[in-house]
C-alpha cells in the first residue's frame, strides 16, 4: 500500500439494510477514540443518505467536517462505480487522500444493491457486507458475493429476528459454513447493540491496532 | 509484411479498447441533462436522437472534438506549453460546475489507466505533472486527447471514438431512466453515425481559439439537475 494511501473500507448490502445507520453508529465511537474518518456515499437515486449523515455527523454533532461527507450519484448502476467502473470514487477518494492527509480512515459506503455486490481492491481494502434478518434466516445460506467474500458479515436488527420468524443461531451457523469461519457480527444499528464488535474488526484489522494520527503527531 | 498487418491490427484493438463503454471513466454516471428534460418533458425514442444531434452540432463537436484535436496534436509535437493552453481552454468554456469537475475526474482516471498500459508515455507524464503541479486540469476531452496519441489511434479515429462514446452514454442513461428500450437504442446509434461523421471533419481540425458550444437551454436544464434531490445521474 502507497504510504500516502488512507486505508478504505467498503460498506455494500441490500437496499434498507442499514449501511448507512452503521456508519452513524461506527464514525461517534471511532472519533471517540480519536480516529478522524472521512466519508463517500454512493446513492442510487439521490444523494440524501449523504446529506443525512453531514447533517447528523457534522453540522449537528461536529464530529467531523461537512466537506469530509461526499455524495457520489451511480447512474442507476451501484455495482458498477465500486466494481467494474470505481473512476469516480477513485477520483474522490483521492482527492480525499490529497486534501485531508491527517484522516485515519475513508468509509465508502455503496448504494443499495443486490446480494452479488463486491468492492474493487482498488478502491477498498476491506469489506463490510450487511444484511438484516427481515429476509428470513435463510438469508446466509443463499449465498451471493457480497456474504461470500466481504471481510465482515454484519447482520443488523437483530431486535425484530422473533417478529419475522428469523433464528439467529441458523445465521450464525449458515454464515460460518458459507464464509470459511471469516467473522460474522449481529447488531442492532438502531440501539448500537453488537457496534463494539464491528469497531474492534476495524481497528484490528484495517487500522492495525494504529493509534489515531492525531495523537501521534502530538 | 506480416508486421505491417500486425501494427494495424493493434492499432484496431485499441481503437476497439478506447469505444468500449466498458472502459473504466466513470461516463456511465452522466446524463447530460436526459434526466432533468424527463422531468420536464415525457421524451420518445425521436427526442433523444434529436438531443444527441443537438449535442453534437452545439457540445461535443464544437468544444470537446476541438479541444482533442488540439490536445492530439500537441502531444504528437510533444509541444507541454500548447497543450496546457487547450486544456484551460476546454475546461474553462464548460459553465456548468458539475459537469466540469465530472469531466475532470473522468480525464484523469483515463490518463492513470492508460499510463499503465501504453507504451508512449513521455507526454502523459508531462501532462500528469502539470496536473500535479496545477498548471492544468485534466479535462476529459484533452486527456483523451493525450491518452489516444500515446496510443498510435490516427486522430480522426479518436474523434470518431470521443462522438460514439458520448452517443452510447445518452443512450445508456435513456435505458436506464425507462424512455427506450434495447433496439431502439441500437437503431438510434446506427442512424445518428452521419450527426458523428459529419461532426468530427467539422471540428477536429480546428485551432483552439475557435472553440465554442452553444446550447443555453440545456446549460439551463443541467443547473437544473445539479439541484434536484432525487437523481440516479450526475449532471
Amino acid at each position: 500500500m502507497p504510504s500516502n494511501r488512507i486505508p478504505r473500507i467498503g460498506i455494500g448490502g441490500p437496499v434498507g439494510s442499514g449501511k448507512t445507520m452503521l456508519i452513524e453508529q461506527i464514525v461517534p465511537i471511532l472519533s471517540a477514540k480519536g480516529y478522524k474518518a472521512g466519508i463517500i456515499s454512493n446513492d442510487v437515486v439521490s444523494k440524501e443518505d449523504a446529506e443525512r449523515m453531514r447533517r447528523n455527523l457534522a453540522t449537528e454533532r461536529g464530529l467531523m467536517a461537512e466537506d469530509l461527507v461526499i455524495g457520489v450519484a451511480t447512474g442507476g448502476c451501484p455495482h458498477t462505480a465500486v466494481r467494474e467502473d470505481p473512476s469516480i470514487n477513485l477520483s474522490v477518494v483521492e482527492e480525499l487522500e490529497s486534501k485531508h492527509k491527517y484522516l485515519d480512515l475513508i468509509l465508502i459506503e455503496s448504494g443499495g444493491d443486490n446480494i452479488t455486490t463486491t468492492f474493487s481492491p482498488a478502491l477498498a481494502d476491506y469489506f463490510i457486507y450487511i444484511i438484516d434478518v427481515t429476509g428470513g434466516d435463510k438469508y446466509p445460506r443463499k449465498r451471493g458475493l457480497g456474504i461470500e467474500s466481504c471481510d465482515l458479515l454484519v447482520i443488523n436488527k437483530i431486535d425484530i429476528a422473533p417478529y419475522v420468524g428469523a433464528d439467529l443461531k441458523i445465521m450464525d451457523r449458515d454464515a460460518k459454513i458459507v464464509r470459511d469461519s471469516k467473522p460474522t457480527v449481529f447488531v442492532n444499528s438502531k440501539t448500537g447493540q453488537g457496534v463494539d464488535a464491528v469497531i474492534s474488526h476495524i481497528i484490528a484489522d484495517v487500522l492495525f491496532a494504529a493509534p489515531p494520527k492525531a495523537l501521534v503527531k502530538s | 509484411m506480416i508486421f505491417m498487418d500486425t501494427e494495424i491490427i493493434d492499432k484496431d484493438v485499441s481503437i476497439l479498447q478506447m469505444a468500449d463503454s466498458f472502459f473504466p471513466t466513470g461516463l456511465y454516471a452522466t446524463s447530460n441533462g436526459l434526466e432533468a428534460l424527463l422531468q420536464v418533458k415525457k421524451l420518445k425514442s425521436n427526442d433523444i436522437s434529436q438531443f444527441i444531434t443537438i449535442y453534437l452540432k452545439q457540445v461535443v463537436g464544437p468544444c470537446d472534438c476541438t479541444a482533442l484535436g488540439n490536445a492530439y496534436e500537441s502531444c504528437k509535437k510533444r509541444d507541454l506549453a500548447s497543450l496546457i493552453k487547450t486544456d484551460e481552454s476546454a475546461y474553462y468554456i464548460r459553465l456548468i460546475e458539475e459537469p466540469r469537475s465530472a469531466s475532470v475526474r473522468s480525464g484523469n482516471q483515463l490518463l492513470k489507466c492508460v499510463s499503465t498500459f501504453s507504451r508512449h508515455k513521455k507526454m502523459l507524464k508531462d501532462y500528469q505533472n502539470a496536473i500535479v503541479t496545477g498548471k492544468a486540469t485534466g479535462v476529459y476531452p484533452v486527456s483523451f486527447g493525450v491518452a489516444t496519441c500515446s496510443l498510435d489511434i490516427p486522430k480522426n479515429k479518436a474523434g470518431l471514438i470521443l462522438l460514439y462514446g458520448f452517443t452510447v452514454s445518452v443512450i445508456g442513461a435513456a435505458l436506464r431512466l425507462g424512455i427506450l428500450q434495447h433496439f431502439e437504442g441500437q437503431k438510434i446509434i446506427h442512424e445518428i453515425r452521419p450527426a458523428i461523421l459529419e461532426s468530427v471533419l467539422r471540428n477536429i481540425d480546428r485551432p483552439i481559439s475557435s472553440i465554442w458550444q452553444f446550447a443555453p437551454g440545456l446549460d439551463i436544464l443541467q443547473m437544473k439537475h445539479e439541484m434536484m434531490s432525487s437523481k440516479m445521474f450526475i449532471t
